[in-house]
């Protein structure tokens, strides 16, 4: 079964299904307000204004220390902003915490899982814990070899994996949550290129769902080639922000190394 | 939500080495310290119901003669073994379990195991008691020092969290997954407690089942504390290292600082005598007397039992006045022995309160103090049975005594028959109901309760704002 296959397929067991949403839905299923985070006198979010529909996949660009993570910590409710509001399906993040996690799925840049629980059961469990706990075994595991874990790891301790594979468990989960909205920081990293190309395409069938979804990366490429709207920030300040339509590979580089040296 | 976490933790720690490793040696420490303490327990038993039968047949066989020389022959009462004894032994090795009943002295208690054993053999004991007060928490901490410090250090806490699940139900999961965990130790634990109680001699306390049932509810309460602290220390802290080594902080202070200051300000707030100063002050007064309390003359006892029959000599008199001076004499001692050995009694108590006092800074104060009331074998069971046995010696002599003067006059050769012995009823001694052990144990339970609710207040606190990265 292939990765469009098996997002839509209907989620089998009690769960209802979690409705698509159209692209042009009018309220913004990720949205922060003047937002701003400190660290002493280090300001890593600075008054940061950022709007996600659902059905759009926004980039974030940026060299380390830009605020991306920061960002996406925000939109979790992981750290407090100092000033401004983050929302997630209209839920206020600062006082409704759980209902924005619930509502969200997340993809770290380093995937760490259990060690001693194979790839399906760390998938069972957090998929039991994001509310989808009717999810049958096959079902899980088709959604793990569709994300591009080979099937005989499947059953296999975590313990074995690679990182890559740890990240495809990563992916799968969040894909198995069925979110509204998808947080990923650096999610191909330590993806070879076969599976950097199959997230993408993964990327392009949530969104089709209506999944609004951030995503944090150094990669140029994988921006343009995901994203339909790229965010450049820089010391906690969105510099620019594109549509992906409107620009070509080349522009996007030549506009970030030019934001880059300013 | 929080039945998937017990799962996975579970699970996790079955196929953790390290836990099967610690958990298999807790766990056979635990029944093997249970099985000798069963079989120990017994084996005294029944050397004491030997012992007990060989002592009153020897009572009862000791030929015809004065009955102030029956009283001097004696007989020993033996402190019967409660059903949980086997589980904690208490003060037992140290206060002893039988004690001679002679004319004239109140004697020391005898079978001090403590007394005859090498400094090897002191090192080397363990009991079930031990096992559960000292390694149970041991590995608590192991099981649990990584349960929110772990996960954030190696990063899955932030994905976890981001599933939606509350710290709360998290830190509550994890809690009841080491609860599971620790449960295949405990449950096999209790089934053999329970087949020993059950197996194991009735003795003199009705109830065995309902001090099981207290006592394992204490433990729980006891282990319950260790899972909370332990999940506290593991959100406050960064790191999964710092938590072990604070909660290993923990653990010492709890199990082999605290007990030794307890020791030893209750003996400076309440300072006891030695054993040797002791007997000396009883032997001075004994001999001497003390203001308020006079050694009896025997020619004003005898003066006054001519006056109270209104007779001119002994020989007229209708009792033999060497007997009623006999038990005169026995009262006035009796006096001497309430007061001294009421002031150590007291002193005792006084320092049995700061231990429990002293376990505001260490629950285990408050278990052990608990678990000895329970098993029959603190110092205020000790006292129990002590003053039962004494108040059997004084009957004991107050017959003899009376027989001598009753049955016999001044002057005269007096033998008693074979018989008169045989009329001496068997001591018998009932322990102490649950209500009286409890009510005595009243503040150990209120501090376990502080410790309980303490502890999972501050868990609470701490995993609300434990940091996700």
């Amino acid at each position: 079964m292939s990765t469009q296959a098996v997002l839509e397929t209907p989620a089998t067991g009690d769960a209802p299904p979690i409705p698509v949403r159209s692209a042009e839905f009018e309220d913004p299923v990720l949205e922060a307000r003047s937002l701003v985070k400190r660290y002493g006198d280090l300001e890593a979010v600075a008054g940061l204004d950022l709007s996600i529909q659902p059905g759009e996949v926004y980039c974030l660009l940026g060299p380390n220390g830009a605020g991306k993570t920061t960002t996406i910590h925000l939109f979790l409710g992981f750290i407090e902003p100092d000033a401004g509001r983050v929302r997630v399906s209209g839920f206020d993040v600062a006082r409704n915490a759980l209902d924005a996690r619930r509502r969200l799925a997340y993809v770290p840049e380093q995937v760490m899982l259990y060690r001693n629980l194979s790839g399906l059961e760390n998938l069972q469990y957090f998929a039991a814990l994001g509310g989808r706990e009717t999810l049958s075994s096959e079902r899980l595991t088709d959604i793990l070899v569709d994300v591009g874990l080979p099937l005989p790891a499947v059953g296999r301790r975590v313990a074995e994996y690679s990182k890559g594979m740890r990240q495809k468990v990563g992916i799968a989960i969040a894909v198995a949550k069925d979110a509204e909205a998808l947080l990923l920081d650096e999610p191909t990293s330590g993806l070879d290129p076969k599976a950097s190309r199959e997230f993408s395409e993964l990327i392009e069938t949530l969104r089709g769902r209506g999944v609004a979804v951030l995503m944090a990366t150094h990669d140029l490429f994988r921006a343009k080639e995901s994203g339909t709207r790229i965010g450049i920030m820089r010391h906690g300040r969105l510099v620019t922000e594109l549509s992906t339509d409107e620009i070509g590979h080349a522009d996007l580089e030549r506009i970030y190394l030019d934001h880059m040296q300013e | 939500m929080i039945r998937h976490i017990v799962r996975k933790e579970f699970t996790d720690l079955l196929r953790d080495g390290r836990f099967r490793w610690c958990a298999a040696i807790v766990g056979v420490l635990l029944l093997v310290s249970l099985g000798s303490g069963l079989v120990e327990t017994r084996r005294a038993e029944a050397a004491h119901t030997a012992a007990r039968e060989t002592a009153r047949d020897h009572w009862e066989s000791q030929g015809e003669k004065n009955p102030h020389s029956a009283a001097h022959y004696g007989i020993y009462a033996f402190k019967p073994r409660l059903p949980l004894s086997f589980l904690d032994q208490g003060v037992d090795p140290y206060t002893g379990t039988s004690v001679w009943l002679e004319a004239h002295r109140q004697n020391d208690f005898l079978m001090r195991p403590a007394q005859d054993a090498t400094a090897g053999q002191r090192l080397g004991a363990l009991t079930a008691a031990q096992v559960l007060q000292y390694l149970v928490p041991l590995l608590i901490i192991l099981l649990a020092f990584g349960a929110l410090a772990g996960e954030r250090e190696q990063g899955t806490l932030r994905q976890l969290l981001a599933t939606g699940i509350s710290r709360r139900d998290l830190a509550l999961g994890k809690a009841l997954g080491v609860a599971g965990a620790l449960a295949l130790l405990l449950i096999p634990a209790a089934i053999v407690g329970s087949a020993a109680i059950t197996l194991g001699s009735p003795g003199p306390a009705a109830t065995p089942f309902a001090r099981g049932t207290v006592l394992a509810a204490g433990y729980l309460a006891y282990f319950a504390v260790f899972v909370a602290l332990s999940l506290a220390v593991s959100a406050w802290v960064r790191s999964a290292r710092t938590a072990l080594v604070a909660l290993l902080g923990v653990w010492v202070l709890n199990g082999l600082v605290a007990p030794r200051v307890a020791v030893d300000l209750s003996k400076w707030l309440h300072p006891t005598p030695s054993a040797v100063e002791f007997a000396r002050t009883m032997e001075r007064e004994v001999r001497s007397g003390v203001p308020g309390i006079e050694r009896p003359d025997r020619g004003e006892t005898t003066a006054r039992l001519l006056a109270e029959h209104g007779v001119e000599t002994v020989d007229d008199l209708p009792v033999n006045v060497i007997g009623v001076y006999l038990q005169e004499s026995e009262e006035f001692a009796n006096q001497i022995f309430d007061r001294n050995y009421g002031d150590l009694w007291n002193r005792f108590e006084r320092q049995g309160v700061v231990h429990e006092a002293l376990s505001v800074a260490a629950p285990l104060l408050a278990v052990r103090t608990l678990s000895m009331g329970l098993a029959g074998t603190d110092v205020e069971q000790h006292r129990h049975f002590a003053t039962a046995a004494e108040q059997y010696r004084r009957d004991l002599m107050r017959r003899m005594n009376g027989d001598l003067a009753e049955n016999s006059r001044t002057g005269e050769t007096y033998i008693a028959t074979e018989d008169t012995w045989a009329e001496v009823p068997p001591f018998q001694y009932d322990a102490p109901s649950l209500g009286w052990v409890l009510q005595n144990r009243t503040l150990s339970l209120g501090m376990l309760g502080l410790w309980l609710v303490g502890a999972f207040l501050v868990a609470g606190s701490l995993v609300r704002r434990a940091e996700v990265a």
